[in-house]
């Protein structure tokens, strides 16, 4: 037992290390219809690529600021893009007229707070902030 | 991509009551700048060669700089005015309105246009200014090579899901008049019932684009020389004199139906990177040779660096503006037609380009918004010979 004991303390050390972000929460308001959204459906959201959620309700997206880690995260699991793609994408569109990126809208608590007070956005937060002021629709773990 | 809200007062600032008149009128216009830069230099490998980007020295130059303002102002819900100014150190920084539209956002995925716009000929076409949406400093050369990419008229853009794919569909018609360089002399230029549509399908991280131009189209290249004596207008009248007007007619660029047509792939899984585009411009019964142009490129990413090595060329097909005239007839003045047919042939053959480009690049994204770019070309033309370009740029969107 007592060459258990240090592996015991280092397996959730070492995976603590691996996903030390902390899990994400794509959000809505609690007024909204949408029970849950797939990773395609957020992306297809945030790409620009669709202006509803699925069922066809208007879907407007809010970002975290640039450098938030939050962002970063959400970029690369979800729009699969590094910071860098993630900015040419948006200026590919941005400077032709073809689309709008997604505001910036703070920081954790500035977007859960514009999330609940706009029935019509979606944004995500870190899961630790999320309260009844917004409703979990998607879990980026 | 930053937005500014301007109080009322702060609305009539020149430069946006100047392009957005119609906005300024309206309380508190929304009203968003977005920006790019790009400052670039270069020197080539052989100055007595042929000079290539804009580069004909062996001394580095920064000779490729420019700055693009976009901005646009939300009139109401579905109406919107853009404006997009440029200065370009080629054009001495004199500010040059690109496009200024006003848009229509007729339902969630279609928008209505109408305005100066940016012709939708290649794949890159749209963000063409804004080097910091692509691998390259500037999208090869021998491609992107239409001397005009503007259209004053409206278009139609509209996007969708077809099963699981996405696409877009963009319809345009309207001209554009301006002046082009050719064999340099500046040649009065326009196009007439220009129309076209560009259209892509594409998924996650592959798109595929198709696209077709037609236009009528005039460029007046009567003043261009041929000799000391001649131009090409002079001696169009000289077929028509012995009774060749219909090639005089060939020589030159009046109401000529022109065609223009391309396909691409653009791939970015991310990892890799991949890019092809082929063109074709035809302008029938003119001295313009058949531009047959293409390239393919490749890259791979490491974290923030992109290396990429592309491989474009130009392989166009002579006109014949001399078809019809038959060989060995004896004329006064200039002895026989066989002069005729040389003159035209020789002029038909200015119009050709015969290059291959190896180019070898790097791409830096120092920060997020900021691209370091490194690039070597290295071009062998036909009758021009060989010549290298090794250029660096600095390209930014804000």
């Amino acid at each position: 037992m007592k060459i258990f004991t240090p592996l015991l303390i280092a397996i959730p050390l070492l995976s603590f290390s691996l996903f030390s972000s902390a899990e994400i929460a794509v959000v809505v308001h609690p007024s909204s219809g949408v029970a849950s959204l797939t990773e395609d459906d957020i992306a297809r959201i945030f790409l620009g690529k669709s202006k509803s959620f699925p069922s066809g309700a208007a879907a407007v997206p809010v970002n975290q600021d640039e450098g938030a880690p939050a962002r970063d995260k959400f970029n690369e699991a979800v729009c699969k893009k590094n910071s860098s793609q993630y900015k040419a994408y948006w200026s590919q569109l941005v400077f032709t007229g073809k689309g709008t990126a997604p505001k910036d809208g703070g920081n954790d608590a500035a977007v859960k707070a514009l999330v609940a007070a706009n029935p019509t956005m979606v944004g995500y937060v870190d899961s630790s902030v999320v309260d009844s002021s917004v409703k979990v629709v998607y879990k980026i773990p | 991509m930053k937005k500014l809200k301007f109080p009322r007062k702060l609305s009539c600032v020149t430069l946006a009551s100047f392009l957005l008149g119609s906005a300024s009128l309206v309380q508190a216009a929304d009203i968003k700048f977005s920006g790019f830069l790009s400052v670039g230099g270069g020197f080539v490998d052989d100055e007595k060669g042929l000079p290539y980007g804009g580069y004909s020295e062996e001394d580095l130059t920064f000779d490729s700089n420019l700055l693009g303002l976009q901005v646009t102002g939300n009139i109401s819900d579905k109406l919107s005015a853009t404006a997009q100014i440029i200065a370009r150190s080629s054009d001495d920084y004199s500010l040059n309105s690109e496009w200024a539209y006003l848009t229509w956002q007729v339902s969630d995925n279609t928008k209505i246009r109408a305005g100066r716009l940016r012709t939708p000929f290649y794949m890159f076409s749209d963000s063409l200014d804004v080097g910091y949406s692509y691998a390259w400093i500037t999208p090869p050369r021998e491609v992107y090579s239409l001397p005009f990419n503007n259209v004053d008229g409206l278009d139609v853009y509209s996007t969708g899901t077809l099963g699981s794919f996405d696409t877009s569909i963009q319809v345009y018609f309207g001209g554009f008049s301006d002046e082009v360089d050719f064999n340099g002399t500046l040649a009065p230029t326009k196009t007439r019932n220009q129309m076209g549509v560009a259209a892509t399908l594409g998924k996650d991280w592959w798109t595929l684009r198709a696209a077709y131009h037609t236009a009528d189209l005039w460029v007046d290249v009567t003043q261009a020389p041929l000799s000391s004596t001649a131009t090409i207008g002079s001696f169009a009248q000289t077929l028509g004199a012995f009774g060749f007007a219909k090639n005089g007619d060939k020589l030159l660029l009046e109401d000529d139906k022109t065609t223009f047509s391309e396909i691409g792939l653009n791939i970015d899984t991310g990892r890799f990177v991949a890019a092809l585009e082929h063109t074709e411009l035809e302008a029938k019964d003119s001295l313009l040779a058949k531009r047959i142009r293409e390239y393919v490129m490749g890259g791979v990413r490491f974290g923030d660096w992109l290396v990429h090595l592309t491989y474009s060329r130009s392989k166009d097909d002579t006109a014949h503006p001399e078809e019809g005239i038959p060989a060995g007839v004896a004329l006064p003045v200039v002895g026989s037609t066989n002069f005729l047919i040389g003159t035209l042939q020789a002029v038909a053959a200015t119009q050709v380009e015969t290059r291959d480009v190896k180019t070898i690049g790097l791409r830096w994204d120092v920060t997020s918004g900021t691209a370091l770019k490194f690039q070597i070309d290295d071009v062998d033309d036909e009758v021009d010979g060989d010549q290298k370009l090794f250029s660096v740029a600095v390209q930014t969107v804000f």
